[in-house]
């Protein structure tokens, strides 16, 4: 038997005090209570003979109550040899998390953290299982438990560091919310073994302010895990960041075409002054005139960059330590060319016209370019026109020919004026004969029962934007699609006809208005919603690019690519790679330019660091308490590997038997025994009359 | 001086154990318990209707006020008697009565304080039954409460309270109460000091002379618990004071020669100084009924008075 704490033994020295007692029991304290000791004279104390002890039994029970405590406190065990001790169920297991997120780019953290690690391989039992897992936006693991634990004890540092060596930071955001979850989960997936030991993450990071934590706020910590937290500090230096904003609301109102940057520097800078400039997509020298900013640490400022011509796609922040976050690849905005044709006969000055509205409602902008062409009556329909728009009667000709467009794919926008113009409709909506008739509404009709699940008005959907009882229409055509069953009514007047139908032709569309936005029709030109309608019909229509969404590094990048069309990926480095057909998602792993090219068409994307990675200011470990996570402050001691083992199974062996339990089950036992064994000799003792002393 | 011996009447089987009375909680009730049995055994005894201080009448004699003169009396016997003042007949009787800490032991299932304060309810009570003024002064180091003897009926339960309060203090001074007695008590009247004396004597004999030189008739009970006369111990145990707290370690065996001797030159000092004296000196024991007391407190009163009259 062997003891895990045998200092406590030394308790059994107490053995001899109740012999002592036994000994001296003579010389009392119990107290009476005396009138008066007026009449009384001291008497000095009778000891017992020393060589006689009385109550032999009490004293043997009071003897061995001491000693089976002394040995309990001990904590015996039978020390046993450990043939697996990766079986061991009261063996540790500790999972190193480590940080490999773009921050970590920085000067002197990598190799830091990669010497934490060594620490923790030496520190390390052979008992213990460990896994180490990297993780930046997702988590993965390079070494599993079950690969430690099918590791020799002796190879496994090295090859530990083998698979550290295989990695280094990349350009992700820190997830580090995700990644301590998924290690708290892997450390309770215990794969159906009984294991007692504890459970420790250990996580090797620079703890970035913009690491997203807040995964961890609706997280029930598991019960047993705890996190011990290795920071690895950068060196004391200046870090800015640059970031690239979206566009100014009224960015299509502006003359020239501009690119808005935030910079931001750090709460722990040193400098303040930065300049900011475009560069080529490969980096190098800033190009032409940089644009000087003063930054104070802490805060931020917004840098407008005019769009320069030539071939700079990037924005370069200089002034500052850390490269990493210095750089945002931009596509310059390119003026889309859009054309919309009319085909209606009045003149474009005419106040009252739809001709007039409409070239009001489209202008053209830095972003797009719109041409609204007239098409003069009994002339061809352009081709190129990416919607048409017919407000006048069609003449054969024109309705065949504009027929075989929608079929091809185009969308019409059909708003006839008058009856006749209604039925002209006929041969384009594919229909004989169109029985059509003036609605003439009692004082004016309004919208209803508008279908705001359409691409059309979707943008009206909230209850905000969706009154569209303020349009007032005074005349309409009634239109009667029952031989078109598949023409869709978006939306009709308060009498219960149709006012805006989309006709599906072919591949293409017809959405015809009942009434048009003339001022002898309705109101419709002038009120708010007809710009919007008009934008959302090019949208519809495909014609008119949506922005794009920023993207960032290790991202999902969604791509057009049909089912059958390979996908060519030109990155920021390397040659172009092609992606198997069908492919619609696309991971890039590093910021840059992307070119796609997709059956035919190409698709450029600039892909940016996530600007919430370049906040490096360190994240207090407090934050990580705040959030629920069972930080442990202690570290890891300096013992000997060798005794740390010994010891460590030693306290395994003794966790798992638990035999102090059992001696103070016995101790509590004698003492019982003692007590009714004192009480009935103390009650047998008692003779003298008892004093009784208020 | 011990208890003499008790008339038939009051034979064993008509008086109330201590140990049963102070079972009793109310202090008044064990008084009158007491009182009641008393006078139920004293019931065709010859000591039937006597009082203490019982109102008489005298002869007229010339020269008397003739206010006083009794004419009731007159219209029935034809003789001219004159009643005597209230004032004159009634006894004023104050109890001084010791709350010191040492009263507070007791081996029998009561303490001495118990006991005393039964006597002196008792004694209060009886004299009140019989229209007699009665006060109360307890003392311990120094005085603590003082009733002047009143016959009203309310001062009775004000006594009673009185001799209620838990005994305290850290000394026994029996010369400050009887000073403050003999300073307080201008009128004439009877003083029963109820005591264990378990305190230096120096000073009870000038103060027991300064009362009687007062005027005040004076009566002492000592009362004393039965381990007290013999150290009833058996087990040496440390002995601690009730009044100072201090230890002494004893042996009842080997201390208990020493102790009665002692003990017995105390009481008789005790004795010596009041029949020096000529104070009415009553020993009792908490183990003795308390109709027994009363009853030798009376007879020891009725045999004065007949001397007096002698």
């Amino acid at each position: 038997m062997s003891f895990l704490t045998p200092l406590f033994l030394l308790g059994g020295l107490a053995l001899a005090l109740p012999v002592i007692f036994h000994l001296i029991r003579r010389t009392t304290r119990e107290r009476t209570g005396f009138s008066s000791l007026m009449f009384l004279l001291p008497t000095p104390p009778r000891l017992t003979k020393r060589g006689r002890l009385e109550h032999w039994l009490l004293l043997l029970l009071r003897c061995l109550a001491l000693a089976l405590l002394a040995l309990g406190f001990a904590r015996p065990f039978f020390s046993q040899t450990t043939t697996n001790a990766a079986a061991l169920p009261g063996a540790a297991r500790r999972i190193v998390l480590v940080d490999t997120s773009a921050s970590m780019r920085r000067a002197g953290l990598w190799a830091e953290a990669r010497a934490r690690v060594d620490l923790e391989l030496r520190a390390i039992s052979p008992g213990d299982q460990m896994a180490v897992f990297a993780f930046a936006r997702e988590s993965r693991p390079l070494l599993s438990f079950g690969d430690w634990t099918a590791t020799p004890p002796d190879a496994r540092a090295a090859l530990v560091n083998a698979k550290l060596a295989e990695v280094s930071p990349g350009w992700g955001a820190t997830n580090l919310g995700a990644a301590l979850i998924g290690a708290a989960e892997a450390l309770i997936d215990t794969e159906g073994q009984t294991l007692t030991g504890p459970r420790e993450i250990v996580l090797v990071s620079d703890l970035a302010a913009g690491s997203h934590t807040e995964g961890l706020q609706g997280y029930e910590w598991p019960k047993g895990v705890t996190l011990r937290v290795e920071t690895v500090a950068a060196k004391a230096g200046t870090n800015a960041s640059v970031q690239l904003l979206a566009d100014p609301t009224d960015g299509d109102r502006q003359t020239a075409a501009t690119v808005r940057v935030r910079v931001r520097n750090a709460a722990d800078a040193q400098r303040e002054q930065f300049s900011v400039g475009w560069v080529s997509a490969t980096g190098g020298a800033l190009l032409g005139a940089p644009v000087e900013t003063y930054v104070p640490p802490g805060q931020s400022r917004i840098v407008t960059l005019p769009v320069p011509a030539g071939a700079a796609q990037a924005i370069a922040l200089r002034g500052d330590d850390e490269d990493f976050d210095n750089t945002v690849f931009v596509i310059p905005p390119v003026a889309q060319k859009l054309s919309v044709a009319y085909v209606g006969g009045e003149s474009a000055d005419d106040a009252r016209q739809p001709f007039y509205f409409l070239r009001r409602a489209l202008p053209t902008t830095p972003r797009l370019a719109l041409a609204v062409t007239p098409v003069p009556p009994g002339s061809g329909v352009p081709g190129d026109a990416a919607v048409v728009v017919v407000t006048d009667a069609l003449s054969a000709g024109q309705a065949t020919a504009l027929r075989e467009q929608v079929l091809a794919g185009k969308t019409v926008l059909a708003a006839p004026k008058n009856v006749a113009a209604a039925v002209a409709l006929a041969p384009l909506l594919g229909l004989a004969t169109w029985p059509v008739e003036e609605g003439r509404p009692k004082g004016y009709a309004m919208l209803a029962e508008i279908d705001f699940k359409h691409p059309l008005f979707t943008a009206f959907a909230d209850p905000r934007f969706s009154d569209f009882s303020k349009i007032h229409v005074w005349k309409y055509r009634r239109l009667d699609f029952s031989a078109r069953p598949e023409a869709r009514v978006l939306a009709k007047f308060d009498s219960g006809d149709p006012a805006i139908v989309e006709v599906p032709v072919g591949k293409g569309r017809v959405v015809v208005l009942a009434s048009g936005w003339n001022t002898e029709d309705s109101q419709l030109a002038v009120s708010s919603k007809f710009v919007p309608l008009l934008y959302a019909l090019l949208e519809w229509s495909g014609a008119l690019a949506a922005p794009g969404a920023p993207q960032a590094v290790e991202e999902n990048l969604a791509l057009s690519a049909g089912p059958n069309e390979a996908v060519v990926v030109t990155g920021p480095t390397g040659p172009a790679t092609t992606l198997p057909a069908g492919t619609n998602r696309f991971t890039p792993l590093q910021p840059g330019i992307y070119r796609f090219e997709i059956g035919g068409r190409t698709e450029v994307q600039a892909v940016n660091l996530d600007p919430v990675e370049a906040r490096t200011t360190p994240l207090p470990t407090d934050e990580l308490e705040r959030l629920g996570a069972p930080v442990a402050r202690s570290k890891p001691s300096a013992v000997s590997p060798i005794g740390q083992e010994m010891a460590l199974q030693g306290a395994e062996a003794e966790g798992r038997q638990k035999l102090w339990r059992w001696f103070v089950v016995a101790t509590l036992l004698f003492l019982l025994g003692e007590s009714l064994l004192a009480g009935r000799a103390a009650r047998r003792s008692v003779t003298a009359p008892a004093s009784l002393a208020p | 001086m011990a208890v003499a011996n008790p008339p038939p009447a009051l034979a064993a089987g008509t008086l109330i154990e201590p140990k049963a009375l102070m079972g009793i909680r109310s202090l008044e009730l064990r008084a009158r318990a007491v009182v009641e049995g008393f006078l139920h055994g004293l019931h065709r005894s010859p000591f039937h209707g006597f009082s203490v201080e019982f109102t008489e009448y005298r002869a007229y004699t010339p020269g008397d006020d003739l206010r006083y003169l009794d004419w009731r009396v007159f219209a029935r016997s034809d003789r001219y008697n004159i009643k005597k003042f209230e004032d004159e007949t009634n006894l004023r009787c104050q109890l001084v009565a010791d709350q010191s800490q040492s009263m507070t032991f007791g081996s029998g299932g009561h303490t001495k304080a118990h006991y005393a304060a039964t006597l002196a309810a008792t004694l209060a009570y009886f004299l009140h039954l019989q229209g007699d003024a009665v006060g109360l002064l307890t003392f311990d180091e120094n005085v603590r409460d003082f009733l002047p003897p009143r016959q009203r009926a309310d001062h009775l339960r004000l006594l009673m309270l009185a001799l209620e309060k838990p005994a305290g203090g850290r000394a026994t001074d029996l010369a400050a109460p009887l000073e403050r007695v003999a300073q307080l008590t201008r009128k004439r009247g009877l003083v029963v000091l109820i005591s264990d004396f378990l305190a230096p004597l120096e000073q009870l004999e000038r103060s027991l002379l300064l009362l009687a030189a007062s005027g005040q008739e004076t009566a002492v009970f000592q009362v004393l618990d039965p381990a007290e006369l013999t150290l009833a111990f058996e087990r040496p145990t440390l002995f601690q004071d009730m009044e100072t707290g201090r230890e002494v370690y004893v042996d009842p065996a080997a201390a208990r020669a020493g102790y009665v001797e002692k003990m017995t030159a105390h009481l008789a000092a005790v004795s010596g100084i009041c029949e020096k004296l000529g104070v009415a000196y009553q020993r009792v024991t908490t183990d003795q009924p308390l109709e027994l007391a009363l009853f030798e407190f009376l007879e020891q009163r009725r045999r004065r008075k007949t001397r007096g009259r002698v």
